[in-house]
């Protein structure tokens, strides 16, 4: 029933209401916690997960940030639901696989999470619309605060906190943000923007599908280190580095606008006549030719549409949203259907 | 092409991820792919094609000698930890510190843990704590050009982590 709930409902940061929205979709804070006494989940038996869980839910009805949050059990969830909250970025492609003992506190506006028993026992996420990095710190600091006066952290003031896998050992802390690139990808500076910026420290990454098509020319640029940095220094080196990439972006676009400004309409046109029109699509093509959509808003080409509505969309087309939505497993040439139909539907009503 | 991951079927579904403006690749027969969640296109660029991948190389530190020691929580030795590439519990960051050491300055670097402190814990951390507060509390005396008592504040912290 929840999960119905949260599929008829967008996260607020959807919203697209963030500074720097237009490239910089969400961003993204992550702490890894673990309980002083107990053996970190890979290797725990199931009655030390269970005690951990106990220990962490109670802590979690106490907190006033969490505690009128969706409680979801793991193991009570069908291949399809995990896989909606992992569309949703609610949880990590590992959690999704589902397990005993594991469960998910969401704050029902989708901006915070606490995953229990993942690979550490406690991973708790904020996201928040735009480049607000420093306010997505802020909220997990609180949260994590208030979580921690009835949880004994596992910490060493050498290594600060201690978690599960040593590329997290310190703060525990992973400080992300998302971005759309198009025009840099457009303009083939991608490749070398991407490697300078594992020069100054930090991972940045594309997915690649199937084939050799970008996916939606979207990136992800996040801290690599998490000892030895104060988080706010971690998190000040992410956000800086991400307003020279928006600023980069901001450059190719004014680019590729005076240098093809008509075949860039073009494109743009095409992917939205498509969209407004095709009876079959799939989620690769739709997220296509959604992202081409997205910059043509960005650019002012179709006033009736809005970035909040093509945010959402992306949300709403992807198959495990479709099926929950619906109620049912559905092939793919049905679910490539009804995707075309709820675009269709979504943009026509904004004509 | 062969699927990395069980490597007996044939990979159907190929998959290149860009880290660092290097493209690497992970070629999956469509039951692997299936297994790992990976079998349909989905909007997440954010996690990672590597990560999936079993077995960590990075935890790969040539040992000149045997490891007999298990840690006395978990019961996990280093071989165990290594193996996995994940480590089993608080205590074994102490028994096997002398493993665990060079590993950590290896993806970390050689520093030492300056950010947040819980507010709750072991004795011997408590002055941590204060220490961090107090810490927060300078910069916002500085953000708000209050330097005399940013001043006394600093020589404060100074005089706390001295004690330690």
């Amino acid at each position: 029933m929840i999960i119905q709930e949260m599929a008829n409902s967008t996260s607020q940061w959807l919203r697209g209401d963030g500074p720097e929205a237009e490239i910089v979709f969400s961003c993204r804070v992550r702490l890894a916690r673990n309980l002083e006494g107990f053996t970190f989940p890979p290797w725990a038996h199931d009655s030390v997960l269970r005690d951990v869980s106990d220990k962490v839910l109670n802590a979690v009805n106490k907190s006033d940030y969490l505690k009128n949050s969706h409680l979801i059990n793991m193991s009570e969830l069908s291949s399809i639901e995990r896989r909606f909250l992992l569309e949703r970025h609610l949880i990590s492609l590992e959690f999704s696989a589902g397990g005993s003992r594991r469960f998910l506190v969401t704050e029902k506006g989708g901006m915070l999470s606490l995953m229990i028993n993942e690979e550490d026992h406690l991973r708790l996420q904020s996201i928040l619309s735009g480049l607000q990095l420093m306010d997505a710190w802020r909220l997990s600091d609180k949260v994590d605060d208030e979580l921690g006066r009835n949880l004994d952290y596992a910490f060493l003031p050498q290594w600060g906190y201690l978690t599960s896998c040593p590329t997290n050992t310190g703060t525990g802390m992973r400080a992300s943000c998302m971005l759309h690139l198009p025009a840099l990808v457009a303009t083939h500076k991608i490749d070398e923007l991407l490697k300078n910026i594992s020069k100054l420290g930090l991972v940045a990454r594309g997915l690649y599908g199937e084939g050799t098509k970008s996916q939606g020319d979207f990136f992800q640029i996040s801290n690599q280190v998490t000892l030895g940095l104060r988080e706010e220094e971690i998190v000040d080196n992410v956000g800086r580095v991400t307003r020279q990439v928006v600023g980069q972006e901001k450059r190719a676009r004014e680019i590729l606008l005076k240098r093809n400004g008509t075949q860039l309409k073009d494109q743009m046109g095409r992917a939205y006549g498509i969209l407004l029109n095709a009876h079959f699509m799939s989620s690769q093509e739709a997220i296509n030719l959604l992202s081409r959509l997205r910059l043509g808003v960005n650019l002012h080409l179709f006033p009736q549409l809005n970035i909040p509505v093509l945010n959402e969309l992306f949300f709403m087309i992807t198959p495990a949203q479709l099926q929950v939505k619906e109620g049912k497993e559905m092939t793919p040439s049905v679910r490539d259907e009804l995707r075309a139909k709820i675009i269709r539907e979504r943009l026509g009503k904004l004509r | 092409m062969i699927c990395q991951v069980c490597g007996e079927r044939e990979a159907t579904f190929h998959f290149k991820e860009m880290i660092n403006g290097e493209v690497e690749e992970l070629h999956l027969c469509e039951i692997c792919a299936k297994e790992k969640g990976l079998d349909e296109t989905f909007f997440m660029p954010s996690f990672s094609l590597s990560n999936l991948m079993a077995g960590l190389t990075e935890l790969e530190i040539p040992l000149s000698e045997e490891i007999s020691v298990s840690c006395p929580h978990c019961g996990l030795s280093y071989e165990d930890i290594k193996r996995k590439g994940k480590i089993g519990c608080a205590l074994c960051y102490q028994v096997l510190k002398e493993y665990l050491t060079p590993l950590l300055e290896r993806i970390q670097g050689k520093v030492r843990h300056s950010g947040k402190v819980p507010r709750k814990g072991k004795v011997e951390d408590q002055g941590e704590r204060r220490i961090y507060e107090l810490r927060k509390e300078l910069e916002k005396l500085v953000k708000k050009e209050e330097y005399e008592r940013a001043a006394k504040l600093r020589d404060e912290i100074r005089r706390l982590e001295k004690e330690k």
